[in-house]
């Protein structure tokens, strides 16, 4: 069953007169439960499609559809729902709010996803076991190293349970035991929950890990293929 | 909601210089606002006190062709039994004590001075002039039987270069429309405290007064004060008769009340001057706040976190911000009220320039003026939290995707 589908998305950003294609008529098909890694040169419009596959942007045309529901032309607010239920983010540099420790940092969604204090509270212990944080709950993020901040990011986009988690380039600013260890969480998280998973990244550690591997070239799909071999 | 309070109050905690003197600028604004207010408030306060309690009293009663101006001495213009109408007024519910007093114009000489003086006929044991009684700095009290002693101004007595126990010749227009003179010894020097009435009063007894101004046991009015100003209207309705003026202590200080009405109106703008510089700091701190927090805007904005709640959550800071200045402020401003209300502001030759139908003590103390610092308090609040949305609304309207490239 499809998750995520993008059909001839173009989007184009103008700064005066200057027009710059980051999807050139893309199309692009996710599945249910699939660990994809979105590849390709700087500029080749991962970033910008991991974007509009989140609704964290508009296309300038052409249709993406969540579930089947065509996405394109919500409003801000509507787009923002989608994102508070059904999707879940993990950035390059970690993305947790500094003010928060990693327990209230994890419960943030869950608050503006309005659970209750028993809900909220099981789920994130949850989390912070399954990411192996138990005992850095309390700890803000200037008290955790790189490897920890990604992980509590990771535990937080699978905190409302949503369909799908798109990941930008999580293993950018890790070493190479931290990036391993959490694309490891990532890729048993994928098999024993079913959440579909996108990683935009020029790592080929991630590479390895992934089950489905999507070129981008110039905004385009330019090869899309399945690896031969286990990924770990 | 408590979540939103927690991140607003992490970054401000996060930016603690900023966050302090964007306080501070809060607090300055807010105690000079308190204290101004308290200031005036004493100042109105002591005005109009000194006014009822020296010249007007809460209620007047008069001949209706009576002219405070003229000063007549006219018998027609006077009241015929003034004990028996003061007695009466005594007699009501809320009235402290009635008196009737003579007035007339005067001259007062010495050897080598003269000069114009205005010549007050009381009942020296009636509770009307205890601001008087209590205000004796030198000599004895007048006695309602003294038939030759006069009670002067301390001022008074210096400008003319007199003390206690000296002589003075003072020369009174009479109902006759011929002036008399005679002389008198002063008894005792009284200070007010209020320098445009201690300069230009003198006190006779009230059975003396009418007998140098040939009036016949006659009065130019009865003043009464009242327990409870506020019954000044009612008793005045309860008194009018024909052939009598009654007037209350608010249409006797239109002067004032009308100065204070055009004072308050300059007090307002200056009021709106400083809340808008408080505004335009609070503005400042906040743009700088979300310009340094875009990505963070972008996150927000990733996990759900919609624009009218981000939004919110710039509101709730500078909410914050605002109350705990805002307290501040009414604390410290409470605080200056409270030592001005003690010490006192000495105004000295100053308040000589005042009239006597708006007359100023010479050290002016401040009053603590509830309303109106709850007033300046909302009033802060209020424009503290406008003054945010500005940046607020800049955030909330962040695209996610622009937010998150931002560095």
């Amino acid at each position: 069953m499809e998750v995520i589908r993008l059909e001839d998305v173009t989007r184009v950003y103008r700064i005066g007169e200057v027009e710059t294609y980051a999807l050139r008529g893309l199309t692009l098909t996710v599945e249910e439960s699939e660990f994809t890694a979105l590849v390709g040169p700087s500029g080749s419009g991962k970033t910008t499609a991991l974007q509009v596959m989140g609704c964290l942007d508009k296309p300038t045309s052409g249709r993406v559809l969540l579930k089947g529901e065509d996405v394109s032309k919500l409003s801000g607010s509507k787009r923002a729902d989608l994102r508070r239920g059904s999707i879940g983010f993990v950035f390059q540099f970690f993305a947790l709010l500094p003010g928060l420790n990693a327990y209230e940092n994890i419960e943030l969604p869950l608050l503006l996803a309005r659970k209750n204090g028993k809900q909220r509270k099981e789920r994130v212990t949850e989390l912070l076991e399954a990411v192996g944080l138990s005992d850095r709950a309390q700890h803000r993020p200037d008290q955790m190293s790189g490897g920890e901040q990604q992980r509590v990011a990771v535990a937080r986009a699978l905190a409302t349970n949503p369909i799908l988690i798109l990941a930008d380039e999580p293993t950018a600013n890790l070493d190479t035991d931290n990036g391993r260890q959490v694309m490891e969480i990532m890729l048993r998280l994928n098999e024993e929950t079913g959440t579909t998973f996108v990683c935009a990244t020029h790592d080929p550690r991630v590479v390895a890990f992934a089950r489905r591997v999507v070129e981008l070239r110039d905004g385009k799909v330019s090869d899309d293929r399945l690896p031969r071999g286990n990924a770990r | 909601m408590r979540q939103l309070l927690k991140i607003a109050y992490r970054d401000l905690v996060r930016n603690r210089r900023r966050s302090l003197l964007t306080l501070v600028a809060i607090a300055v604004g807010v105690s000079l606002l308190v204290f101004m207010s308290g200031f005036i408030q004493g100042a109105i306060t002591d005005s109009i006190e000194n006014n009822i309690r020296l010249q007007t009293g809460h209620l007047k009663i008069r001949a209706e062709s009576y002219d405070e101006d003229k000063v007549s001495l006219a018998w027609e213009d006077l009241l015929d039994n003034p004990e028996e109408l003061a007695a009466q007024v005594r007699a009501l519910d809320g009235v402290e004590a009635a008196s009737p007093v003579l007035w007339a114009s005067g001259i007062v000489s010495t050897r080598e001075e003269s000069v114009g003086v205005r010549v007050f006929g009381i009942d020296p044991l009636s509770d009307v002039h205890a601001r008087i009684r209590d205000g004796l700095a030198a000599g004895e009290y007048l006695q309602p039987d003294d038939r030759s002693g006069v009670l002067l101004g301390q001022r008074l007595a210096e400008s003319l270069g007199v003390a206690v126990g000296d002589q003075i010749s003072l020369l009174v227009n009479t109902a006759d429309e011929a002036p008399d003179e005679a002389t008198f010894t002063i008894r005792g020097l009284y200070a007010t405290g209020v320098p445009v009435y201690d300069d230009t009063t003198i006190f006779l007894p009230l059975s003396k007064a009418q007998a140098f101004t040939h009036t016949e046991g006659r009065a130019s009015m009865i003043l009464a004060l009242l327990k409870d100003r506020e019954l000044a209207d009612g008793l005045a309705a309860a008194l009018r008769a024909p052939g009598y003026t009654v007037l209350t202590w608010r249409e006797m200080n239109q002067v004032i009340l009308q100065a204070i009405q055009a004072g308050m109106g300059m007090l307002y703008i200056m009021y709106l001057v400083v809340l808008l510089v408080v505004a335009v700091v609070i503005a400042n701190t906040l743009l700088m706040s979300v310009f340094e927090r875009i990505r963070e805007m972008g996150i927000l904005s990733a996990l759900g976190m919609k624009g009218r709640e981000i939004l919110l959550m710039f509101v709730v800071e500078a909410g914050i911000l605002g109350a705990v200045g805002v307290v501040l402020g009414v604390g410290l401003g409470s605080l200056a009220v409270f030592y001005m209300s003690k010490v006192g502001l000495h105004l000295g030759e100053m308040a000589t320039m005042t009239t006597v139908s708006a007359a100023y003590s010479d050290t002016m103390y401040a009053r603590f003026a509830p309303a109106e610092t709850i007033g300046v308090a909302i009033a802060a609040m209020v424009i503290i939290l406008l003054a945010s949305l500005y940046p607020a609304r800049f955030a909330a309207r962040l695209e996610p995707a622009d937010a998150l490239r931002n560095d």
